[in-house]
């Protein structure tokens, strides 16, 4: 089982769900000590629990392009493949804010142009700050809306290549999905006087 | 054999000599002649390309479970050990698998060991894992906030916290010392009363209750 994604998963973008992490990356995943010790035999709660423990989020990092515990979890959560409602329990919840952002990079890989817009921006109220461990090794503060904004615009975040997505004024056009109303527009009494 | 020795006398028996239990070794050989030949038929397909022969069905096999505690591959390094080698692999040194019989060089190739089909199976275990339901997600969901929720309130209130608890539980302490003191007294002044009792009677049927004389 230790490498092979779970045997009732479907589809996701037309292949295997753990081929949306490039094979060079996933190559380093198996081949971590993390991986073969602690996500072995991993069940969706076990995945749950690791995740409340994360300290940073990211991709590979030093020379020997190590994995972090972060991307591994990723990588089991698309081996494992959970519900839709599961996923959804895990982006509400308040209380674990790395287990919030796994969950969603999970959804933006996994679900449908209009679900990501629907789900993901209602998020970007959340401003915690997330510890990302850059390729070179070190850390970086970023946001939680950062990282939405990053996952709704951006090509590829913490090494994984985010599945292209439709641009939201293709799908206004389409009447799939309403214009976007920011709170800031609601912002009148705003602090600056010009 | 007659029931007489050399000598004329009677035959004491073999009782004295190690009884083999014969059917026990008698399947160990057949066991390992059935593993040679199984390797031995792997080792051709391997040759051919082919896959090797399946391991045969387990009887009530367990789900595949994640380990409870991190493998420590460190514990042995440093150490010096007394080897009792029960079999060639046992005796080698690197990371040594009890019930494969296989000892493994490489610490990464001994995860790849313990995490595959063979050990697994070897374990009683198929290569599943428990597929979870969403009520499974949201009590782990909870359990996890007990949990965080307890850390936080010993790490932010840990002065207060503690000492009010703290002052509590002292006091409780004492109470029950002091009960416990007051139970032993009691305890003590029943049983003096009972042992005066029971001389009055030797007195009251004798006319003296004890030996030995009253100074």
């Amino acid at each position: 089982m230790a490498n092979r994604t779970v045997g009732t998963a479907r589809l996701v973008h037309g292949t295997d769900p753990q081929l949306l992490i490039e094979t060079t990356f996933r190559q380093r995943i198996y081949e971590s000590l993390y991986w073969k010790d602690q996500c072995f035999g991993l069940t969706i709660t076990g995945v749950m629990e690791k995740a409340a423990s994360l300290t940073c989020i990211g991709g590979c990092f030093g020379a020997s392009r190590k994995p972090t515990e972060f991307l591994c979890l990723m990588l089991k959560l698309l081996q494992l493949q959970p519900d839709r409602q599961m996923v959804d329990v895990l982006i509400d919840q308040e209380d674990f804010k790395y287990l919030r952002a796994l969950a969603l990079l999970y959804f933006r890989l996994t679900e449908a142009p209009v679900e990501i817009y629907q789900k993901l921006e209602p998020l970007y109220r959340d401003f915690r700050k997330l510890r990302v461990r850059t390729e070179a090794g070190s850390f970086e503060i970023v946001h939680m809306d950062e990282f939405i904004d990053t996952l709704l615009h951006e090509k590829e975040t913490c090494v994984v290549t985010l599945p292209v997505l439709t641009r939201r004024m293709a799908l206004e056009d389409a009447g799939q999905l309403a214009p976007r109303i920011s709170p800031l527009d609601n912002d009148d009494d705003s602090d600056c006087d010009s | 054999m007659s029931n007489l020795n050399a000598y004329g006398g009677a035959r004491q028996g073999d009782s004295f000599r190690k009884k083999w239990d014969i059917e026990a070794y008698a399947q160990k050989a057949r066991d390992r002649e059935e593993k040679l030949r199984t390797d031995e038929e792997n080792e051709e397909r391997r040759h051919k390309g082919q896959k090797p022969q399946m391991l045969p069905m387990l009887e009530n096999p367990e789900l595949l479970e994640a380990r409870k505690s991190a493998i420590n591959l460190d514990k042995m390094v440093g150490k010096t050990q007394v080897i009792q080698a029960s079999s060639a692999a046992a005796g080698q040194a690197g990371f040594y698998c009890k019930e494969c019989d296989i000892t493994v060089k490489d610490s990464l190739s001994f995860l790849d060991h313990i995490n595959g089909r063979k050990h697994q199976h070897a374990i009683n275990r198929i290569m599943k894992v428990r597929s979870e339901t969403l009520e499974d997600v949201v009590k782990k969901l909870e359990e996890l906030r007990k949990i965080k929720r307890r850390q936080q309130r010993i790490k932010e209130g840990s002065s207060d916290y503690n000492f009010y608890e703290r002052v509590e539980m002292l006091r409780k302490a004492e109470q029950e010392k002091k009960r416990r003191q007051k139970e032993a007294k009691r305890k003590h002044r029943m049983a003096k009363q009972t042992a005066d009792d029971e001389p009055d009677e030797m007195a009251a049927m004798m006319g003296f209750s004890s030996f030995g004389s009253k100074k």
